[in-house]
Formats: C-alpha cells, structure tokens, sequence
C-alpha cells in the first residue's frame, strides 16, 4: 500500500479530534483550518515518524502548530503562564454544582481558560485521553497534566459561579 | 501528591487501587470531601456533554474541488503525484471486498488535485455524446436533478484495470461517483450498502451494464440515486 493510502486509512480517521483541538486552541474557524491545514501537511511529512497509536501523534501535531501559530500571532495568549497552585485548597463549597449550567456560558467559560489549561481539559473531558497521553502530546510530565487539570477545572468552577453581586433569589420551602 | 489532586486523578481514573481505596476511605469519613467529589464528577459530567465538539468541515476528510483543500498544497500533490503514477490499481478478481477496495481507491483518486470531472456539464446530451469514442460502450446518462441530484460532469476512469464511464452528481456539497462499465453478468438487484473507510458504496447491474455509485454522503442519498438510476 502506498504512504498516501497508508496516511488516509490511518490518519484521517482523527481528523475531527485534531481540527477540535485546534479550534479550541486558536478560538475560531478560520484560523483552525489554517492551523490544521499547516499540521496535516507536516503530519504527511512526518507519517514516517508515527509509533504506537495514530491519535496521540497527529494532536501532538496539531498542538505544536497551534502554539507556533498563536506565538506568532496572539503572544498575550500565551506568555508568562502561571502555574502555581495556591496551596491548600480542598475543594471547598465555592466549586458550585455545575448540573444545571448553560451551554453557552460554559462554552464561554472554556474558552476564556488560559490556553494550557484549556489544553488539558479538552483532552481529557472531550478526547478523554489519559493523562499519558495527554503529557505526550503536551510535552509535559505527568504531574504537570494533573495540576493543569485541577487547575482548569477550578478555574471553570469558579468562573461558572453566579455572579457575585447578583441576588440571590429566595427559594420558599 | 495534594488531596485535591488526588480527587482529580481518582475522577479520571488515574489513581493507582491502593491509593483510590485510600481515598474512598477518607471521603466516607469526610463529608466534605465526599462533596468536593461529586462536585467535581458534575463539572467534569457537564463539559462532556455541553461543550462544543468542532468537527472537522468536510475539505479534510473528502478531497473536496475547493482551492483550500489541504492535499491540493503544492508540495503535498507532488508527492501524491508520485503515489499515483506507480499504478496502484491493479486488476483484481472481482469479489466483494476487492471490488470496494478498488472503487474506494479509484473514488479518493478522483476526488484528488481536480481530477472529479473531465467534462463538465449539468445536461446530459452533453456528457453522453462526450464519451462517444472515448470508450468501447456508451453509458445511459441521465441528471436527476429536479430529484435532489444534479449532473456536474463526468469522466473516464479506471477501475480495477478496467476503463470505466464515471458521471459525477452532486448531493448538496458533495459528490456521488457513478462508475458504470459494460459486463456480461446477468441482472441484478441493487445490493446492500457497502463501506470502507468512511465511503459507502452500491452496487448492481443491469442491462448489461454493471454499476457503482459511491460517496461519502448517507447510504440512503446513495440508495435513493441507485433507485433513479435502476429505473
């Protein structure tokens, strides 16, 4: 079988996972197509690089891409990430149920996550890879995927809270 | 590693059974925790099922005619040059499985660097006389498109070593291959669906002309045009 076909039966097949993380990523249509466009050409040239599973190795990709590109073009995304965790925090009654959350305000939330932590979220909570692969494809060590996790989904707790200066509405029992 | 960390990996299913028994332990003592667990299971439960899943639009999975299209990038149609002038397509017994094989192949071919049509028209006394000479028979060509499926063009083709008449029809924005050759064959009904890599496919013959009509598009777009065709 020639590369070409090698790379469509195998590759191809993950082509929604790495256009959804690149459209998380950049943010917005025009800019994952040119992004993915960009990472499925290098994934081309590099088919003689893929080992073990397909999916982790074309979001690796795809991940790099979208960090060149966004280092080119939005570098306030990017810089001076911190990563601390404040510490000693048991999640405490400020996470709130997040049963009943709007679509578009949790879309929105995601979205205006700090990009590494974004990362981290939507491979796991939406390509649900484990936190091996997730460190593979990131290029990070494991622990660094959990805190980033934790982080990112404390920090869309807290941005799923109601408002703060919002009423509370009196619920009579 | 931090108890909050802890309730984190043991959601994902990333703590090891002695340390997730640990905490099981701990969030039966600890109501607090047991809280901070299920919260975190409800957040994690929401993005699953609200956040938007971007797929990805179509010019990447089906080689679409637009200039965008990633394997149009000039460096990447020479390399796909090379793929397809080795000749990949070689005659093959006709069972089942080598017939998809050879029309999924043949199909992906034309849907590459623009070689879908080689005639294009939407009216068929256009088309049909076109493969006049081109070819040792003379396909029925017909446009179907006050049923849903214009005739954008055709084409010849080759499938499994043998020329083929290809009439291309579209199906909102994508296409539906019709590849159709003389056989010897006796009649037969439209058989079931097949499908290979994502493309589905059906095929039949009649009137001494066999025929297969493939796509990405659903199998009951593909079924419907099959009907037409069989009339």
């Amino acid at each position: 079988m020639t590369d070409r076909r090698r790379f469509e039966q195998v590759v191809l097949p993950h082509v929604d996972a790495a256009y959804n993380l690149a459209r998380w990523l950049t943010r917005n249509d025009h800019d994952a197509d040119d992004v993915l466009q960009d990472a499925m050409l290098r994934a081309y040239r590099f088919f003689d690089t893929l080992r073990g599973a397909p999916r982790p190795w074309l979001l690796a990709i795809v991940r790099n891409a979208c960090f060149s590109w966004l280092r080119t073009n939005r570098p306030a995304d990017i810089e001076s990430l911190d990563e601390r965790m404040p510490e000693d925090e048991t999640p405490g009654p400020e996470i709130l149920a997040a049963r009943g959350v709007d679509r578009r305000r949790l879309n929105e939330a995601i979205a205006a996550l700090p990009v590494q932590f974004r990362e981290a979220l939507v491979l796991r909570e939406l390509e649900d890879f484990s936190y091996k692969d997730i460190a593979r494809i990131a290029g990070i060590p494991i622990g660094t995927v959990m805190s980033r996790l934790a982080r990112a989904r404390r920090l869309l707790a807290e941005a799923l809270k109601p408002a703060a200066a919002a009423p509370r509405l009196r619920v009579h029992k | 590693m931090r108890t909050d960390e802890k309730l984190h990996a043991y959601l994902d299913g990333e703590l090891d059974a002695a340390a997730s028994l640990e905490l099981e332990r701990e969030m039966a003592q600890n109501p607090a925790l047991r809280a901070g667990h299920e919260r975190l299971r409800e957040l994690s439960a929401a993005v699953r099922e609200k956040a938007d899943y971007h797929a990805a639009p179509a010019r990447f999975k089906v080689r679409s005619q637009k200039p965008r299209a990633w394997l149009l990038a000039p460096a990447f149609a020479l390399v796909l040059a090379a793929g397809i002038a080795l000749g990949v397509f070689l005659a093959q017994p006709r069972d089942d499985d080598s017939l998809g094989a050879a029309v999924v192949a043949t199909h992906v071919r034309s849907t590459l660097a623009g070689r879908l049509i080689d005639v294009a028209s939407s009216d068929q006394h256009t088309v049909k006389p076109w493969f006049n000479g081109k070819l040792a028979f003379v396909p029925p060509v017909k446009d179907f498109a006050d049923e849903g499926f214009p005739l954008v063009g055709g084409r010849l083709d080759v499938l499994a070593g043998q020329n083929v008449a290809a009439l291309v029809y579209a199906r909102r924005k994508h296409f539906i291959n019709v590849f159709v050759m003389p056989t010897k064959e006796p009649d037969t009904m439209i058989h079931p669906p097949g499908l290979r890599q994502g493309y589905q496919w059906r095929h039949w013959r009649r009137q001494g002309m066999e025929y297969c009509a493939i796509s990405d598009v659903s199998d009951s777009d593909i079924y419907e045009l099959a009907q037409l065709l069989y009339q």
